[in-house]
């Protein structure tokens, strides 16, 4: 293996820039401390650099070493320039481990917080490999299930954070990554930790670098490409756990590392995997420096991880158009094996189920004693008044996401996709937040920036795909980059400690707790129309999956459809997030559920979904608002509880 | 006589009043004017934040303040329903159940929130037509803060800082204009954090930031609940161990108080810090 220096002077130039700002930042940090160790008597700002100042610079070049050799160790092996860490959901795993951990064991995390973390980012990589290998490892399939692992344990991981909000405050933090150190001591176990993999990782380089010439290529040259994958993910996972259980989730570095690596010049294997890791070093230590600067200005805690995924997250959007994924549109498999069910029938069992679920979900509550109860009584008006609004409200915004399920899934021909990869719902969040923190936070100010967030991520969806002519894979990763850049903004709010980041939770967990009479009303009219819009698009919907050659055919502008119902899809997610929040997955099981129940051509697949995601999303509202009565869960939330179990069950028989 | 003088009070009326508070700190003042409230928001969890006064059982926890349950609320027919300006979202649907009084005590510009919830508990008990037994609560809380004074004049009070761990590298400080920094000014004790926080009086800060504080007599008080795995991991930390904290006797661990609270509550904070420096002065 020889190495050009020609190449390699590209990358190094890199390191050398990020090292000496960082040098230059650090050094800025550092200065009061060393001139001013005259003080004899108490050598406070001395110990100060001595276990922290200096603990903290090392703990961000380790850890970004760490990362960076990760993601490309991911990307490498995957051959997908989109793996790291974070977007595979390795981090999300380890959030969820601690927070069940700390709620149900807490022994446990007395006796050793790094093993419950390392358990849930192990379990969590299983998962999204797992799946990927039964996908052959296509690119674009498993960053999306990774995405909705991160989904899942995020939703799981907020119910318990909901239900217990005040003592799992530290959680925040432990999310969002604080590189703050008081010893030596993590610093020094990571660094033992990453040398290890290190070893492994030159072992395994020559074999590792023969991959790109393709599966049988390699095959033929003597790699055992399955135990080669097998060593080189459980590297790639154990470095993210190290880092993930020692300062908590930070985010990106591993993708964009690789990235600048890859920018700089280093084109084979071996240069990327040798770079990677001294870039990503150079670029945490830089960015925790600077960081430590800007924040000792602002006399404001922030965490480091979810900084580093503001400004990390939108590389994703950008290195989108140089992923190579074919215009991949095929038919759908589940579309073959026909039920020989009469969809009549099934839409008339459909709609009986449905009728049902509301009788239920209107008449019965839980009274003052805890005892349930059927809608009676002298107050039974006033009560109705309180209840119908939730009611429908969860009714409509359940019926639109599974429509826009149905839509996204029909279009990209991937069952994976549903509106929550949209990005849509995360924009509004986004619209609240502001609301929240900077304007006005009366509740008319939040819906107004909710949908202001919605439309312009909408928007910048769009602008971005156009140039791809819509194909449905970038405009699903689109939106995963902006969910994830939200995420992070979130992140740095809650971990402030700031009472309103409890609203901002609140929000995000999809209560229908704030609707009142108008807004349902307003709610359902929206749905109404847009799902009647949906309706009369069933033809496009019909041919746009049998791929170009069809639509031409018949005379079908490929890139005004697309935009026409990926607009629909946008507005109807919108609309719904806006009460039942950005994290259930009704979008998903909707449309599924209604294909599976023989529901197939897109007419009557629409309408089972709809019938479908609403009777959802008001069983999930009902079970949230008497299970733990007089405490209520989010509706949003007991949905995507629902939810997760059915997707893993799914993914797994659909490989 | 003295009632029919004073400005009639808005709620006054026949029977006892049936009264829902949102907040803690209302709740207790309320206790502390004499009157049991018919329910209050998150009830499950008053003994693990603010112990006392003990909330009597008969009390119904209508739900969490942020998502109060209006189908309970609604069962319990209340006169009055207590909230603060936190809960302004819910404004409207409480007005439609019952009046609605609303106390500030934690705002922007409010100042120090121990004046601020002085002249909420007045404003409180005027309009519930309590004043008396405002005045005498009031009165018996100046007692109280001036009997901890006493207990603690002439002995060698060390300036304390006050946290919550957040975990082993993190902590909330405590400091003005929070009630905490209040009730210590007011039993004479200093801060050793002498930074201005937000408005509700706290900061987050890293551990190693505790270091800011030079004085080597000073004492670090924690409040629970302390996670599991704090102790052992700052154990372990040399930066630490050279903190006037780590010395023998420098770190307390005291059963919780609420930092957002009222009169009571501060009450409740200054007794068990004036227990704490009394053992050890």
């Amino acid at each position: 293996m020889t190495l050009h220096p020609r190449d390699n002077m590209g990358p190094a130039l890199v390191v050398l820039m990020l090292l000496g700002a960082g040098c230059v930042a650090s050094w800025l940090l550092a200065t009061p401390a060393i001139f001013s160790s005259h003080e004899p008597h108490y050598g406070v700002e001395r110990m100060l650099l001595y276990y922290s100042t200096l603990p903290r610079l090392a703990t961000a070049l380790i850890a970004g070493a760490a990362l960076a050799l990760s993601g490309a160790l991911f990307q490498q092996v995957l051959r997908n320039p989109l793996a790291d860490p974070t977007t595979l959901g390795v981090s999300a795993g380890a959030n969820l481990a601690l927070v069940v951990a700390s709620l149900f064991l807490p022994d446990l995390l007395g006796a050793g917080r790094d093993i419950v973390a390392l358990f849930g980012s192990a379990i969590a990589a299983a998962i999204v490999v797992g799946l990927g290998a039964r996908r052959g490892f296509s690119p674009y399939s498993l960053v999306l299930s990774g995405l909705v692992l991160s989904l899942w344990c995020g939703g799981l991981s907020a119910i318990l954070t909901y239900l217990n909000e005040r003592y799992l405050a530290s959680l925040f933090i432990w999310g969002a990554g604080s590189l703050a150190q008081q010893s030596w001591v993590i610093p020094l176990s990571l660094s033992w930790k990453l040398a290890a993999v290190a070893i492994i990782c030159s072992l395994v380089i020559r074999p590792l670098s023969l991959l790109d010439l393709g599966d049988s290529s390699s095959s033929a040259l003597g790699v055992r490409i399955a135990r080669l994958r097998v060593v080189v993910i459980a590297c790639a996972v154990m470095l993210a756990a190290f880092v993930t259980s020692a300062v908590g989730v930070i985010g990106f570095i591993g993708l964009v590392a690789p990235t600048l690596a890859r920018l700089a010049g280093a084109r084979r294997p071996v240069q990327l995997i040798f770079w990677s890791p001294l870039i990503g070093a150079g670029l945490l230590f830089l960015a925790d420096s600077v960081l430590q600067l800007v924040a000792g200005g602002l006399g404001d805690f922030l965490p480091t991880g979810a900084v580093t995924a503001i400004f990390g997250s939108p590389l994703l959007l950008a290195l989108l158009p140089r992923l190579k994924v074919r215009h991949r549109i095929q038919q759908m498999p589940v579309g073959r094996r026909l039920r020989r069910w009469n969809g009549t029938a099934v839409l008339l069992a459909v709609t009986c189920a449905f009728v049902l679920l509301l009788a239920i979900a209107v008449l019965l509550g839980r009274g003052a004693d805890g005892s349930w109860t059927l809608l009676s009584g002298d107050l039974w008006r006033d009560i109705l008044a309180i209840r119908a609004p939730k009611i429908f409200a969860a009714l409509a915004s359940g019926a639109m996401l599974a429509v826009a399920g149905s839509i996204l899934q029909r279009l990209t021909g991937n069952e994976m996709a549903s509106p929550e990869v949209l990005g849509i719902s995360a924009g509004s969040t986004f619209g609240v937040a502001i609301a929240l923190f900077a304007v006005a936070p009366g509740f008319s100010g939040q819906f107004a920036f909710a949908v202001i967030g919605a439309v312009s991520v909408l928007a910048v969806i769009l602008l971005t795909s156009r140039r791809s002519g819509f194909a449905p894979e970038r405009v699903l990763l689109a939106g995963i980059a902006l969910s994830a850049m939200v995420d992070a903004v979130v992140g740095v709010l809650s971990s402030t400690g700031d009472p309103r980041a409890a609203l901002l939770m609140r929000w995000m967990s999809g209560s229908t707790y704030l609707v009142d009479g108008s807004m349902a009303a307003a709610e359902m009219i929206i749905a109404c129309i847009l799902i009647a819009a949906a309706l009369t698009a069933r033809r496009w919907l019909d041919i746009l999956p049998l791929g170009p050659a069809p639509a031409a055919a018949v005379g079908l502008s490929l890139a005004r459809s697309r935009l026409a119902l990926f607009g629909l899809a946008g507005l109807m997610t919108a609309a719904a997030t806006l009460t039942v929040g950005p994290l259930s997955f009704v979008g998903l099981m909707g449309p599924h559920l209604a294909r599976e129940a023989g529901l197939t051509r897109a007419l009557p697949q629409t309408i089972g979904a709809a019938l479908i995601g609403g009777s959802l999303m008001v069983a999930a509202d009902f079970i949230g608002r008497t299970l733990v009565s007089p405490y209520q869960i989010p509706a949003g939330l007991v949905s995507a509880l629902i939810g997760a179990p059915f997707l893993m069950l799914m993914m797994r028989r659909k490989a | 006589m003295a009632a029919m003088l004073a400005p009639a009070p808005s709620f006054a009326q026949q029977g006892p009043l049936r009264i829902v508070s949102l907040d803690y700190g209302l709740a207790s003042t309320l206790l502390s004017l004499g009157i049991t409230p018919v329910g209050i928001s998150d009830g499950a969890d008053w003994d693990k934040w603010v112990v006392e006064p003990a909330m009597p059982k008969s009390v119904v926890d209508i739900g969490s303040s942020y998502e109060v349950n209006f189908e309970i609320l609604l069962e319990l027919k209340p006169d009055i329903i207590l909230t603060t300006p936190y809960l302004d979202d819910m404004l409207p649907k409480l007005q439609s159940v019952a009046k609605v009084l609303r106390l500030e005590i934690f705002t922007p510009d409010s100042g120090p929130v121990l004046s601020s919830a002085i002249a909420a508990t007045r404003k409180l008990a005027a309009e519930l037509g309590r004043e008396t037994e405002g005045e005498e609560f009031l009165a018996r809380s100046d007692a109280f803060f001036d009997d901890c004074h006493r207990r603690l004049v002439g002995r060698q009070v060390p300036p304390v800082a006050l946290v919550s761990f957040m975990d082993a590298r993190h902590a909330r400080i405590y400091s003005a204009p929070g009630l905490f920094d209040n009730a210590l000014q007011r039993i004479g004790v200093r801060n050793a954090w002498t930074q201005q926080s937000n408005y509700w009086g706290f900061e987050t800060i890293g551990i190693e930031e505790l270091s800011r504080i030079a004085d080597p007599d000073a004492r670090l008080i924690a409040f629970e609940p302390v996670p599991p795995d704090v102790m052992p991991k700052l154990a372990d930390s040399p930066l630490w161990r050279e903190l006037p904290f780590a010395k023998p006797g420098h770190l307390s661990i005291l059963p919780p108080a609420l930092m957002f609270g009222m009169v009571n509550e501060a009450m409740r904070f200054a007794g068990l810090v004036t227990d704490l420096l009394e053992q050890q002065a």
